[in-house]
């Protein structure tokens, strides 16, 4: 509530996604390369291997290309967006981080001269000062990987720090160390995958059979690591947080699964193509399994992101900047009294401020489609009752009053008419559509939540006498205030839920 | 439940200061070799004034400068959030788009210079491209810089644009504020570009001279633009006169005129060290400003100091670390070249 609001079309978690999966793959490849080319490097010295060196060199060149500049430059692109997006956890951040980012500075300053020398340093070099620089910067990279990585996993699990605001509680929490093996993991899989990339376009024959073989073995070493760490990983999430995923929280288990799939996807790939026919391993091929490891990684990423909801900062600051902290005088004052930059209107600053970090009007994860059709009065219900939501939403910790205010604001965009109109539906169709407008933002069918089965023999005048005492069945349940007609459609598609039907 | 207060900084605020004005006044050399060189190639190379290997040679560093500029660029924006992030992300918000095509430019910027020196002299036409398209990239994001950063000393400006426009599209439109800042900064990068044009083709006459009168055109006519930028400051010059800025400031010009003195007689060491010291005592004037503008909204000193010592240990050792061993590099490297040739 200190800064002002972007209130900018494509949604924040878009515009850190586009960043950020690029930065965290790219950065990731380059630990993992600057390894795998020094290692390559030494073998093939070793056994005055110039084909091999000669390709190792052609490969340095993509990889200064790509780390240094897509590498650090996103890398520091994300510094810029996350002040744009999230200048509160950002700030949180740099006040308790400042010296683990300071060191990683260092680390970053002979990582990036280390990779330009050894790039430019092939032909001059001699041997064994080269492959030391190699070594410099594939130490000196894993190192910054080491730092941030204590960074991005408080923001998960802060652990005791919550308790004693120790730099050192914070930094080595309880998921610092699965995160790190798995990120190595990941570092050497995308270094496999970026030189079978390379190794594929060579010209068939027993040097291509051998790099793409060689190179498999990196992938396929890789993700074993991964695999098994990321398994680590989820037992060393707490198990209050992983239990509310399992039950509320669709997308980080969701990610998990699709992650699991690409893994063996890769796995299979890379034993096809790598280990059995590593002749016949195309550029397509080699270029499918480097997207398989992008979407790969992006999904575990994605889970990451997901499961730490509705915490920025786990347990400390929520995804829309609102500090655990100051709970009571949010409570007591309202948001509008905290807020330090005003546009004039309460409704949109109360509306940015607590909803618009992660949601837009009508396009990622978009409100107007969700409430279209909606009253006021329920939309203000819901708003109070934001935690309620799939358990992935922060409260809203503002007064009764600004809830109304961001009701109104919505109201006045959103589609009025009634669902008939607007979805030109009927009977069955109309009453799963309010179901799904009115109920299923907390009751998801099939979920935890889902409450269908208390549905069973009931007749429609129960359901309506259940519908009329809505607000009163528990804490957060808005009171039913939709139309006549929708009433009816709604009590018909209950009582086909109470019968088992989810269609 | 008692959660830990993030509000504080983890050093004394003299030390966070001397870290963020040393590591700016590197960065700043770094740039302005940057600028300032792809200026005066792209100038010279238009006049067809050293279109032979000393341009090559220096449009071949251009890639390694930019590394420098951006590496040594994270760490002044990592002390000066520490301290200004109010100030900073509201500024940079209001200006959201413009600031995050910064990351782009820069991008592009690189990827123009690294296409630029891999092609050397084999296409000029292309070279002389990149090289115009990385100074615009560049320019580009001076201006956001400048843009920007004065509208962190104002927020009240910051809270006027913001109440008419939320999207991130709004231009600093006090440009009386910062226009000759930006032309101080431009030409004192000229006058870097000129010093580094000069070291480079110390051995080649015609080199050395161009260098020579970039250096000193570019002085003149960046005291001058910086003269006129003090004075337009107003109110708050008899401010200024009462602090030690005072001192560096016109240390840094004195500075400035010993490196010009020094590097005509070809003394490069001592003017290189002269001219950075300049660069310092001009970045300290600049912070003091910052200071006197913000006065009677913010007061860094205002704010709970709370050392983090063991971190703080960590990065000492891990900076002497980083000095041993670029040190260690570059000698391996330079030797290597030396003996090649």
């Amino acid at each position: 509530m200190s800064y002002p609001f972007w209130d900018e079309p494509i949604g924040y978690g878009v515009l850190m996604a586009v960043i950020a999966v690029l930065h965290v793959f790219v950065s990731h490849f380059a630990i993992g390369g600057g390894l795998y080319l020094v290692v390559s490097e030494h073998l093939a010295r070793k056994a005055d291997d110039t084909l091999r060196l000669e390709f190792l060199e052609k490969l340095s060149k993509f990889f200064v290309l790509v780390t240094l500049v897509a590498g650090a430059l996103t890398g520091v692109g994300i510094w810029f967006i996350i002040g744009l997006i999230a200048p509160t956890a950002t700030e949180a951040l740099i006040h308790n981080y400042v010296w683990g980012w300071a060191t990683e500075w260092t680390f970053f300053v002979v990582e990036i001269a280390a990779a330009m020398i050894y790039f430019y340093g092939w032909k001059t070099m001699t041997p064994r000062a080269h492959m030391i620089v190699g070594w410099i910067y594939f130490v000196f990279a894993w190192l910054s990987l080491f730092i941030i990585n204590g960074i991005v996993t408080f923001m998960l699990t802060p652990g005791q720090w919550l308790v004693t605001g120790d730099f050192w509680d914070g930094f080595f929490n309880p998921t610092f160390w699965p995160s790190l093996a798995l990120r190595t993991g990941v570092c050497v899989m995308l270094a496999g995958l970026y030189a079978l990339l390379v190794a594929s376009r060579e010209q068939a024959g027993a040097f291509k059979a051998r790099t793409v073989r060689y190179s498999a073995g990196w992938g396929i070493a890789g993700l074993a690591v991964t695999a098994l760490c990321q398994y680590w990983y989820w037992k060393a999430i707490p198990a209050v947080v992983t239990a509310k995923a399992l039950q509320t929280m669709p997308t980080p288990i969701q990610s998990i699964e699709v992650s699991i799939w690409l893994a063996v996807g890769i796995g299979a790939l890379l034993v096809v193509f790598g280990l059995l026919a590593p002749r016949k391993l195309g550029f397509a091929a080699a270029a499918v399994l480097m997207v398989l490891g992008l979407v790969w990684f992006g999904a575990f990423e994605w889970f990451r992101e997901s499961i730490r909801k509705p915490y920025v900062l786990a347990g400390y600051i929520y995804g829309n900047g609102t500090e655990v902290a100051n709970t009571e005088r949010y409570k007591k004052e309202g948001y509008l009294a905290q807020m330090a930059f005003k546009t004039g209107d309460d409704g949109a600053d109360l509306f940015c401020h607590a909803c618009r970090s992660c949601h837009t009007l009508d396009g990622y994860k978009a409100l107007k489609p969700a409430f279209d059709g909606m009253d006021r009065a329920f939309i203000a219900a819901i708003v109070r009752s934001s935690h309620l939501l799939r358990g992935n939403m922060p409260p809203f910790l503002g007064t009764a009053a600004e809830a109304d205010k961001i009701a109104d604001y919505l109201s006045q965009r959103i589609d009025k008419r009634p669902l008939t109109e607007i979805y030109k539906l009927e009977g069955s169709k109309l009453g799963r559509k309010a179901y799904e407008l009115r109920c299923g933002k907390c009751h998801v069918i099939g979920a935890a939540s889902d409450k269908s089965k208390s549905f069973a023999g009931q007749s429609a005048d129960d359901l309506n006498s259940m519908l009329n005492m809505a607000a009163e069945l528990g804490d957060g349940m808005p009171a039913y205030t939709g139309s006549a007609a929708e009433r009816i459609a709604l009590v018909a598609f209950l009582q086909t839920l109470g019968k088992g039907g989810r269609k | 439940m008692n959660l830990p207060d993030y509000q504080f900084i983890s050093a004394p605020l003299w030390l966070v200061t001397v870290l963020h004005l040393l590591t700016l006044s590197l960065h700043f050399m770094a740039m302005n070799f940057l600028l300032g060189g792809v200026i005066i190639t792209l100038w010279s190379s238009a006049k067809k004034r050293w279109d032979g290997p000393t341009a090559v040679r220096f449009t071949r560093i251009f890639p390694a400068a930019t590394a420098a500029t951006v590496t040594l660029g994270v760490a002044p924006l990592l002390f000066l959030q520490l301290v200004f992030h109010r100030q900073m992300y509201s500024a940079a918000i209001v200006s959201g788009w413009f600031w995050l095509f910064v990351v782009a430019a820069v991008i592009v910027a690189y990827y123009a210079l690294y296409r630029a020196s891999f092609e050397g002299q084999r296409t000029a036409r292309v070279s002389k491209a990149a090289l115009l398209l990385a100074l615009l990239g560049l320019l580009y994001v001076s201006l956001v810089y400048s843009s920007v950063f004065s509208m962190t000393e104002q927020l009240g400006l910051v809270r006027d644009l913001y109440a008419k426009n939320q999207s991130g599209w709004v231009w600093n439109p006090a440009v009386g504020d910062y226009a000759l800042r930006w032309l101080h900064m431009v030409l004192g990068a000229v006058t870097v570009g000129g010093f580094f044009v000069g070291l480079l083709g110390r051995h080649d006459v015609e080199v050395f001279a161009t260098g020579k009168r970039f250096f000193i055109g570019g002085m003149v006519a960046a005291a001058l633009a910086g003269m006129i930028y003090l004075m337009s400051l107003e109110q708050l010059i008899g401010a200024f006169m009462r602090t030690p800025a005072v001192w560096a400031l016109t240390a840094s010009i004195a500075l400035s005129l010993l490196s010009l003195h020094f590097f005509v007689r070809k003394h490069f060491w001592l003017a290189g060290v002269a001219l950075f010291l300049s660069v310092m005592g001009m970045v300290f004037a600049r912070h003091t400003v910052r200071l006197l503008m913000l006065a009677g909204q913010f007061d860094p000193a205002s704010l709970r100091v709370a050392p983090q010592w063991s971190p703080f240990a960590m990065f000492l050792a891990c900076f002497v670390v980083m000095l041993v061993v670029l040190a260690w590099m570059l000698r391996m490297f330079f030797g290597a070249k030396k003996s090649e040739a």
